[in-house]
This record gives structure tokens, sequence and C-alpha cells, in this order.
């Protein structure tokens, strides 16, 4: 697991959607597991987690997001510095498994024209 | 179901933001919204919120004040903060700013506000002379 937890929050409470990253790498993609609720304060851990595997280019990076229970425009703007960040490799990064809601904020945003053959997993 | 009013106060910290969304989950579960009415909220909340904390308040941690009014036919919520706010020339996207143009030249600026007004039935940004005021509606789904 790369995924810290989030640090407790006010008066030690912690939520029990806390964000993390699960990791997996096969011959061909490293595979980043999202889960749990990728908000403003989940964002600046996230974009450490991946700012060095963007710029390794031997693999297709993945973002899979079956876990993931929320995700507002700071999560979109992370989708997005990641899409940017690898569009002189076309295939080079994928989303699969986006949940149904996250995928209505997606086709809403009109981030989904972007992101060919991102898979819904039927959800 | 009587009107009622809900008030909470959450420090202007991006940790605390799911507080706001647990209430809200609270509050429209009780009126009978649905799953995805309830989602969809739950997403313009944060981005009042998120707002207040980025735009808000500077290296202080302030406070943001969240009234959610259940009212007969709609639920409608306040999201106040008391910090710099948002600038004056503000104006609320009809259009999403990643619906045109090339990946290298869309921004994610204006992001946040177009999916309030696009997840809410109504919404609307007043400026105050401190701070900042978000009040959004929902309206519940009309009996058959």
């Amino acid at each position: 697991m790369l995924g810290k937890e989030r640090t407790p929050g006010v008066n030690g409470i912690v939520s029990g959607k806390q964000f993390g990253v699960g990791y997996e790498e096969t011959p061909a993609s490293r595979v980043m597991l999202l889960r749990g609720e990728l908000d403003l304060s989940a964002a600046a851990y996230f974009r450490s987690i991946i700012e060095p595997v963007l710029a390794q280019f031997d693999k297709t990076l993945v973002f899979d997001m079956r876990d993931l229970t929320y995700m507002d425009s700071t999560g979109i703007g992370i989708v997005i510095f990641a899409l940017k960040a690898r569009a002189d490799h076309p295939g080079s990064f994928r989303i699969e498994q986006i949940p149904g809601k996250i995928k209505r904020l997606f086709d809403l945003t009109g981030i989904s024209r972007f992101l060919d053959g991102a898979g819904d997993g039927g959800r | 179901m009587e009107p009622a009013t809900v008030n909470l106060t959450i420090p202007a910290k991006a940790d605390c933001i799911d507080v706001a969304r647990l209430a809200l989950y609270g509050v429209a579960t009780r009126m009978g919204y649905s799953f995805e009415e309830i989602e969809d909220m739950k997403v313009a909340v944060s981005e009042a919120c998120n707002n207040a904390v980025l735009h808000g308040y500077g290296e202080e941690i302030g406070r943001i004040e969240l009234t959610f009014e259940m009212l007969e036919d709609r639920l409608r919520i306040s999201v106040a903060d008391d910090g710099g706010g948002v600038p004056s020339d503000l104006r609320v996207p009809r259009q999403s700013p990643l619906l045109s143009g090339s990946l290298s030249e869309v921004e994610e600026g204006g992001l946040g506000i177009f999916l309030m007004q696009a997840l809410m039935d109504e919404m609307e940004v007043n400026l105050r002379q401190s701070g900042t005021e978000i009040v959004m509606t929902k309206y519940l789904p009309q009996p058959n």
C-alpha cells in the first residue's frame, strides 16, 4: 500500500472514508487503486504520489476508481493534470472502473471527451 | 414535514469539509431525496466549502457557516464565510470550462462554481461586506 492514512482531523476524529492509494504493477502497466474520498484534503497527497510516476513512460499508467466513493472538482483537476502530463504519449494513461456517480461528473464537466476508452465497469 | 433549520459551523480547513457532507447527507436523507440527488448536493456543498477554504482566508483559519433550511418542497443551503471571498467580477459559468478547446488549452478554474450551478436547481453568490455567501436550492421531486 502506498496510501498513508489521512492524519486525524479536528479533535482526533478520523473519517471512515479516508482517501488512500494502492499500487499494482503488471508487465504493461502501473495501476493506482484509488479508494475513499478524493477531496480537497487529499489533493496534495495524491499529487505527490502521482508526480514521480507521471514522468515514467515505459508502462501505461492506470487510475482504477472502483473503490473511489467521492470526487469533486479537486479530483477532476488532478485528472486534467495527469492527462496533460501524458498527452505527448498517446495510450500511456487511462482510467478504469469509474463509478456511475463519478462518471456523471466527468460527463457533466466534459472531461469524458479526453478519456477515450475509459471503462465504467458497468456501474 | 415541518420547516426546520439545521446550522453547522466548521473550521475553514480542507479536512473538515467531510463533516459538511455528513451533515448534508443526514438532512437530505431525512427529507427523502434520492441517492443521486444527495450525491449531487454533496458535491455542490463541498465545492462551496472548497471555495471558502481556498479563497476565503489567508494564513488565518476562519469559519464556514452552513445553514440547511428544510422547507416543504425544497432544501435551501447557505454556505457563508467572512474571509476575503471570491473576486467581485465573479461570473457563474453556464458551460463547463472543459467543454471547449484542446486538452492543452483547458483549465480547471471555474469548475467548482460551474458544478454548483449544474448540480443544484438554483444557485446564487452573494458578496457581502465581509465575506461570501453561496445559496443553493434543490427541489424535492413533485409527488405524482
